[in-house]
């Protein structure tokens, strides 16, 4: 079995399997986390009735999905309405065979090195991401045109405006990830951020750590930029017609979507597996315990962001859509192209790792920012310009 | 051989362009069944004289077959089918199949480049605008194609010719599934050094001057598609300030 | 077509250099939401726990009262079922077997699936013989099981009395109400 396992391809084969039920029940207890945090946060108990804790809520919700009536309705496109839940739930899945998992593994402890913990290591791994969650406006757009609703449509046009727009600044913050690493192997991007004079590239970079995080929120259509599912002006979106499983899949893809993001960002900017200073999580250490703990340790940091997406989603309030396009084209993209600059030029004056430039230059660029958009003043109401302006006192300005 | 084997690749083509021909959408009876008959047959040739040529080289992975028949099919799909989505949804497809191509091709860059570039954006504006401007019925022009034989008859010459010169080319200096093989040995698999590294740097050295020259060609179109698409607006017809409302409504103080 | 009149326009607010970047308002916020993370839940575990019962005022199942002597109050007098914006009550009206008044419900319906629980036909109600009870937990499995009929609205009476004392159970000889008597002094008096 151990000699089976040592070849990459074997240890590949079991390590997706491993994954893809992982990611399954991850997906099934995102939704219930969701459910329990949005409950805490309004204080509220949340599900609590299927099983200890409500722990078999997910069980619950799956068997629903599966015995409700798969209903087509009328004048739909059907081959394109049932590829649209396939293609998003699909697209969301295959992001994860490159994500590193636990760095290199010595499985027979003879001091060699004999697998990596990784489904597929390829050197364009990063873009094999991107062009992955490129893909996945697809299931979405397919998904509003195919059920011929305009709600569903409206939606579709949203979220493919949206998807192309934060797909330019999130390149931008991740270009300067590989700048700085030099690669595009996400388990080099890793040890990149690992050892002496290396730091965790969210302590070089925090403000594209910054952008990053939020074109995240916007490529996986969620709160504060939810715009294709907004209840209250459209229904349910671009699934407004779609019921049972088909509907599970698209709500399950949304958050095999939110977990890889959540990878993604962890791998770039917070050093995957490792954690600074603790035994068993540094790259030389191969055995298997110590795979086993990095692996704990990746999935820990990646539910902190799940919790962060979750936390934010019941917190803040939608963008409306102008105010969405502005903070892309006039907000993030001149930023993060502003931060990609530096960061060759770091390179180029060879102090791509130093805390003191790295960091102040992002000071100075966030004060630059502040700066800059104090002296535009442009409107972030978005009030037509012909009406004239009336000065009137609200009472809670008067107070 | 060599003459032999040009033959028997215009007789593939031939079969190709009949199949296209009876795809492509008529008015009158419809043709469709054996256009798919025929296509397959096409297809079915072109896969064992390849097959025949290749087999036991790199080339002949099954990934190589499978990809490559998706990526002909749907091609043919995209200038055959009526609906214009389902053309754009087919032009995604074959852009997908292509990429299994390029990374046998040890050109994962190039691959992932397409996707991203390709399915991911351009694509996505075609299936957006074809989506936005196809509320009605379908035109004549999508049930009824202009000029079927014609276009068929050069892009098949033209494509035959092409392909029959690489089939008579001598066998030492080997056609595609050669370069393949050419292609694998001569990248470097080292950690640090592979193909994507390698064309970074040739791009930043060697091709540095035509890598910008195309990027300021990209701009200088950009600027031009938004000084065209600039809605100029005379100061006359401009928006005219709203007439000033009274006090505020009636009479109510707001809020 | 909104007149112009009636437009507000609202000047905008000038955001400072910070609020423009949103993020301040938004850590302000999450903290806020963070705070509340670990607050007391406010909660009822609904069948285990309930909440405790508003008795006077409640608007719940109706309930048709007794009198002293177990009979129904009620004397048929439509009022309800006239008051009733939904309505949703249906009386058959007879000649009473009983000496002090001249009609009473033979039937005495109410849907309660149409009934909105405003609590008119206790208002209209001159002999408080239909009241609203604290009882609101009413399920049913089928549209007809939801149609309370007067033995049903009886035993709701019979249910919550002890919870809920009838409001005015003085009340003798119906006067003015359709007794024999009354009712003929009542039309001769118009």
């Amino acid at each position: 079995m151990v000699e089976l396992l040592k070849d990459q391809f074997w240890f590949s084969a079991l390590m997706t399997v491993g994954i893809v039920v992982a990611l399954l029940t991850a997906q099934a207890y995102s939704i219930y986390f969701e459910r329990k945090i949005s409950a805490w946060i309004q204080d509220r108990i949340g599900p609590n009735r299927v099983g200890p804790l409500g722990l078999l809520q997910p069980l619950a919700d799956g068997g629903k999905f599966l015995l409700k009536e798969d209903i087509i309705p009328a004048n739909v496109d059907k081959p394109l309405f049932l590829l649209a839940p396939m293609i998003a739930f699909g697209v969301a899945m295959i992001g994860f065979a490159v994500l590193p998992w636990g760095g290199n593994v010595d499985l027979d402890a003879d001091g060699a090195v004999d697998v990596a913990a990784q489904v597929a290591d390829p050197g364009i791994g990063l873009l094999y991401i991107l062009g992955i969650g490129s893909l996945s406006v697809y299931g979405v757009v397919l998904g509003g045109w195919a059920n011929n609703n305009k709600y569903a449509f409206f939606a579709a046009m949203r979220s493919t405006a949206q998807m192309l727009s934060y797909e330019i600044p999130m390149g931008m913050a991740i270009v300067v990830v590989v700048i700085t690493a030099g690669t595009l192997r996400l388990e080099d991007i890793v040890l990149s951020q690992i050892g002496d004079g290396h730091v965790w590239n969210i302590v070089l970079h925090p403000f594209a750590f910054f952008i990053l995080l939020v074109t995240l929120f916007a490529e996986t259509n969620r709160t504060p930029f939810d715009l294709a599912e907004a209840e209250q002006e459209l229904v349910g979106g671009y699934h407004t017609e779609y019921g049972a499983l088909k509907f599970g899949m698209f709500f399950l893809g949304e958050y095999a979507h939110m977990i890889t993001g959540s990878g993604f960002i962890v791998v770039l900017f917070l050093g995957g597996w490792h954690l600074p200073g603790v035994p068993g999580l540094q790259p030389g250490d191969v055995s298997v315990g110590a795979m086993l703990l990095k692996i704990t340790v990746m999935a820990g940091k990646i539910a902190a962001f799940m919790f962060l997406f979750m936390w934010v989603r019941w917190t803040l309030p939608r963008f409306r859509f102008d105010q969405l396009m502005r903070l892309s084209w006039q907000g993030l993209l001149p930023i993060s192209m502003a931060l990609a600059g530096y960061a060759t030029v770091l390179v180029y004056l060879g102090k791509s790792t130093s805390i003191p430039w790295a960091l102040g230059g992002n000071i100075v660029l966030l004060a630059l920012t502040l700066v800059i958009s104090q002296l535009r003043q442009t409107p972030v109401t978005g009030r037509q310009t012909n009406m004239p302006a009336i000065s009137l006192t609200s009472p809670a300005k008067a107070r | 051989m060599n003459t032999e084997w040009s033959f028997m690749v215009y007789a593939t083509f031939a079969l190709g362009a009949a199949a296209v021909y009876f795809l492509l959408p008529h008015t009158g009876r419809s043709t469709k069944t054996a256009g798919h008959v025929l296509g397959v047959a096409a297809l079915a040739a072109t896969m064992v004289l390849c097959a025949s040529k290749f087999l036991g080289t790199e080339g002949a992975n099954i990934f190589f077959y499978l990809s490559a028949v998706v990526a002909v099919g749907s091609a043919v799909k995209v200038i055959t089918h009526e609906k214009p989505v389902y053309s754009a949804l087919y032009f995604v497809l074959t852009v997908l199949a292509i990429t299994p191509l390029l990374i046998l091709q040890e050109a994962e860059f190039l691959a992932v480049a397409l996707v991203i570039i390709y399915a991911g954006a351009i694509l996505v504006t075609y299936v957006f605008v074809i989506m936005l401007s196809q509320q009605g019925g379908q035109p004549m022009h999508d049930r009824q194609s202009r000029e079927p034989f014609l276009a068929v008859f050069g892009g098949f010459v033209t494509m035959a010719a092409i392909a029959g010169q690489m089939a008579a080319l001598p066998e030492e200096k080997g056609i595609v599934g050669d370069f393949a093989v050419a292609a694998a040995t001569t990248a470097i698999n080292d950690r640090g050094v592979d193909n994507t590294s390698l064309v970074g740097t040739a791009m930043m050295t060697e091709y540095v001057v035509a890598f910008e020259v195309a990027g300021v060609l990209l701009l200088i179109a950009m600027v031009g598609a938004i000084a065209m698409s600039k809605k100029r607006v005379p100061a006359e017809t401009a928006l005219t300030p709203m007439p000033v409302p009274g006090k505020v409504g009636r009479e109510v103080e707001p809020f | 077509m909104i007149d112009d009149q009636d437009i507000i326009i609202v000047d905008e607010p000038e955001l400072t250099a910070t609020e423009r970047l949103y993020l301040p308002q938004i850590i302000d916020g999450m903290r806020t939401t963070l705070r509340h993370m670990f607050k007391k839940t406010i909660t009822l575990q609904y069948p285990e726990q309930k909440r405790e019962q508003r008795i006077e005022n409640y608007r719940g199942v109706h309930r048709l009262n007794r009198d002293e002597e177990g009979r129904v109050a009620c004397v048929a007098c439509f009022m309800c079922q006239t008051a009733c914006p939904a309505h949703c009550i249906h009386i058959v009206g007879t000649e009473s077997p009983w000496d002090d008044r001249e009609k009473y419900p033979l039937q005495f319906d109410i849907d309660e699936l149409r009934c909105i629980y405003c609590g008119m036909c206790e208002e209209a109600c001159p002999v408080d013989a239909i009241e609203l009870t604290p009882e609101y937990d009413l399920v049913g499995r089928t549209r007809d099981e939801m149609i309370l009929d007067k033995e049903k609205l009886l035993e709701v009476f019979d249910r919550t009395v002890a919870l809920k004392p009838r409001k005015n159970p003085k009340i003798s000889g119906y006067a003015g109400t359709g007794d024999r008597d009354g009712c003929q002094s009542a039309g001769g008096g118009q």
